[in-house]
């Protein structure tokens, strides 16, 4: 039973909840302690020692129910099968009115022949064995279709699934072979030759066990399918999202297809907010060895001055005052639409954020992005102020006509931008002013390291002004950057 | 101890056990209570405010007749507030006190390193148990036989001082530099961790706890508990005020009332000997349940609809 529970883990791990070895081994000892045999009691277990947050409770919640509903199914086709017999008739006789030819709801079960679905499977094979002699079938997995034992059936298919590790499929394509190779497992290799020995043979009772093992092995496989899909759905990552996840990260923001814009939005939420949840302490950096002789004084007065107890200097690391200035022109308009999607999602941590774009003049967009949802907020200011060609000159100019007042020694600059300037002034002495009032000034430029200098481009005026200079084109350099700030500023 | 020990031995009696202290609830919590007691794991309870997450702490000491140890936490809660401190005061009075002794001691020693070499004769006497002042963490571990150790709101501390527990919870000891490692006595504390989530905690503390989460009950379930709470409340004001309590829950409110709200309505309805509910009744007594304004107009102006939804409600076997 202990497999069980392993496999569980790894099904849960596969939809996104971490569950550590420690917690793993909890949950051994918790369900050592409560047993298998009570299915609510059991999930109550394991909802208190794996998932550690409300969103992750959901998911296990779900995958629970996927996980052990294989019981529960055999079980109740076990017991009451009679309610679904009706109710599979019904829908075949449904099925068979709307095509249009004979409705009578009898003669749905042996109309619906090949067995579409499970539904259809359960109706034939309930169906009482035909009147007249049958032969006994010889082949194992013959007899016990003919005996019709679900328990012990289902109960081979496990065992197939597990020696065929049918939880190690990981593609949709694989589901066709895993199907084939449980069956194999339970001995379909004798069925099929029995089937066509027995077809063959003159007697009449022998064929007809010909004809009915071959419908039951069709139920059989329809079943097996079903299994391996649940498999499917359980263990492998069933909309390719990671790797597609994995691969958006890396690829450049520029090359981005559209349809896949949404997934990107999700990640940039997703890195956003595991920023925040870093960064959201204001985290106190203690300078372990400089006496703070003011405070050690005070706190020692009422112990008549004697120095019992020492207070260190400590600095609180401050949330960054960001003025973040985007470049929206046409070459450069994907990147930015993303860093102001993440500075957007950063609020929270980064409450002083001031946000500008830009192509020939520049304006602040902060209001807008306070009063818009995200998405319309950023449509709106690359509408705004995309038009017209990159000055980067008159954009600083404007820049120190709007708030060069406000930038002081706590502010960080963040500077998206390619620098191509269409050979207009760059006003680099403007950038330096800006250099010397601030904390720090961080140029992002989208474009390679080698094409910095190119054509228009004019990185070389103004890198001296800038403490940090890094190309930046795709999620993870931005992650690492907006990281980083935080981290320091 | 015997029938406490019997207490614990099932999910079941555990429950009724509760039931019996007027904690009503659900199957989940008595599998958490029963698990961390069996498995001596702390628990961590996350929900929203007054679900009860603080009061299945005292109830589970009372229930086990253990002594409960309360850490209330906030923002700068340091060790010597959680653990221990040396009391500066009884060490700087002894010294004054025996100095009479520390000169007979020093007598006839010529030169400093001599005194000194006589001191460290008396080892550490300024620096034992006897000048160390327990605080909740230590005085749980210190327990004979064993306590309910409950650490409220440990969202509102820091995150040193999160840290700070990672080895109590994991292997009920504390390390004090100047005296060595305590351990817990024979029992170890059966702690209880509250949070309000208005922060993420550590994965390393998260991974130390069981983790419940108490969510507002569901009607049936609150009116049990408002029933076990103020007993002498009609049946029909019961069902009245539970439904209309959990209509609002679906609104779009800033503070949602909790089951804390509603026992204090009930027992205020009680006090003012209301039968059954009704609109100029409700509209004098929601400052009992909702506590902004903004919430209070907002509910005021569909009060009638929401009453009547409620009796309606209530009128359903």
């Amino acid at each position: 039973m202990d497999q069980t529970l392993s496999k569980f883990i790894a099904a849960l791990r596969n939809s996104n909840i971490r569950v550590s070895t420690a917690e793993t081994l909890d949950a051994f000892k918790a369900v050592e302690l409560v047993g298998y045999s009570d299915r609510a009691l059991l999930k109550h277990t394991l909802n208190l020692v794996l998932p550690k947050t409300c969103d992750e409770k959901d998911v296990f919640t779900e995958c629970f129910d996927r996980f052990f509903s294989f019981e529960e199914v055999s079980s109740q086709s076990l017991a009451g099968e009679g309610g679904e017999l009706g109710d599979a008739q019904n829908g075949d006789g449904d099925a068979a009115g709307s095509g249009g030819d004979g409705n009578q709801p009898g003669e749905g079960g042996s109309g619906g022949g090949g067995g579409e679905n499970t539904g259809d499977g359960e109706s034939q094979e309930l169906e009482p064995i035909p009147p007249g002699n049958l032969s006994e079938a010889s082949s194992a997995l013959g007899q016990l279709l003919m005996r019709n034992d679900r328990a012990e059936l289902t109960v081979q298919m496990a065992r197939a699934g597990e020696e065929a590790q049918v939880e190690t499929i990981k593609v949709f394509t694989q589901k066709g072979l895993y199907t084939r190779r449980i069956l194999e497992g339970m001995g379909l290799s004798h069925l099929i030759r029995e089937i066509v020995d027995k077809e063959k043979s003159e007697h009449l009772p022998d064929r007809r066990l010909s004809r009915e093992l071959k419908l039951r092995q069709d139920i059989l496989r329809e079943q097996v399918r079903d299994y391996v899909e649940r498999q499917f759905l359980l263990h492998a990552d069933h909309t390719g999202m990671r790797l597609r996840e994995e691969l958006l990260r890396k690829v450049k923001l520029s090359n981005v297809e559209h349809r896949n814009f949404r997934v990107i939005q999700e990640i940039v939420l997703r890195m956003a907010k595991k920023l925040v949840s870093l960064h959201s302490q204001r985290r106190r950096v203690l300078k372990r060895g400089q006496l703070h002789v003011p405070r050690t004084l005070r706190k020692n007065m009422s112990y008549d001055g004697a120095i019992f107890d020492l207070r260190w200097k400590s600095t609180k690391v401050d949330r960054p005052n960001v003025f973040a200035i985007c470049d929206v022109s046409g070459s450069v308009a994907n990147y930015s639409r993303f860093l102001l999607m993440f500075l957007y999602s950063l609020e929270e941590v980064m409450s002083k954020v001031r946000c500008f774009a830009f192509s020939s003049d520049l304006g602040e967009v902060s209001e807008m992005f306070d009063r818009y949802p995200m998405e319309e907020a950023i449509t709106r200011t690359l509408h705004h102020y995309s038009t017209g060609s990159t000055d980067y000159g008159q954009a600083l100019q404007d820049f120190k006509k709007l708030c060069m007042d406000d930038v002081n020694k706590r502010s960080t600059i963040i500077i998206l931008g390619d620098s191509r300037n269409n050979y207009c002034d760059a006003h680099a002495e403007i950038l330096k002013e800006m250099y010397d009032k601030s904390k720090r000034v961080i140029w992002l430029n989208p474009e390679a390291r080698n094409t910095w200098n190119t054509g228009d481009a004019i990185m070389r005026k103004y890198a001296p002004y800038c403490h940090q200079v890094e190309e930046c084109n795709s999620l993870v350099h931005l992650e690492r950057t907006v990281g980083n700030l935080l981290l320091r500023v | 101890m015997s029938t406490v020990h019997n207490i614990a031995k099932s999910v079941e009696s555990l429950k009724k056990s509760l039931e019996a202290h007027k904690y009503i609830c659900s199957d989940q919590i008595a599998t958490a209570v029963y698990i961390a007691n069996q498995l001596g794991k702390p628990i961590l309870i996350e929900g929203p405010p007054g679900v009860g997450k603080t009061e299945l702490a005292k109830t589970t000491a009372e229930m086990l007749g253990l002594p409960m140890i309360r850490l209330q936490c906030y923002e700068g809660l340091d060790d010597a507030k959680a653990i221990y401190e040396w009391k500066y005061g009884k060490q700087l009075l002894y010294t004054q006190v025996l100095k009479q002794a520390l000169e007979e001691v020093l007598s006839g020693a010529k030169g400093l390193s001599e005194s000194v070499a006589r001191l460290h004769e008396f080892g550490d006497i300024f620096f034992s148990e006897e000048f160390l002042e327990p605080r909740p963490l230590l005085k749980a571990l210190k327990e004979e036989d064993g306590c309910v150790l409950l650490i409220d709101e440990i969202d509102k501390a820091d995150h040193e001082f999160e840290s700070l527990l990672l080895e109590l919870l994991s292997d009920y000891q504390i390390s004090i530099p100047e005296i060595g490692t305590i351990k817990a006595k024979a029992k170890p504390p059966l702690v209880f961790l509250t949070s309000n989530n208005t922060r993420e905690l550590s994965d390393a503390l998260k991974r130390r706890c069981l983790h419940l989460y108490i969510p507002f009950p569901d009607a049936a379930l609150e009116r049990r508990i408002v029933h076990a709470r103020v007993p002498e409340i009609p049946p029909i004001l019961e069902k009245q005020l539970v439904a209309f309590i959990q209509a609002l829950r679906e609104m779009d409110l800033k503070k949602l009332p909790a089951i804390s709200e509603t026992i204090d309505w009930a027992r205020t309805l009680m006090l003012l000997h209301s039968e059954k509910l009704e609109p100029e009744l409700i509209k004098n007594t929601l400052n009992v349940i909702l506590k902004f304004q903004e919430d209070i107009v907002n509910v005021e102006s569909e009060l009638t609809t929401l009453t009547h939804t409620a009796i309606r409600e209530a009128e359903r076997p």
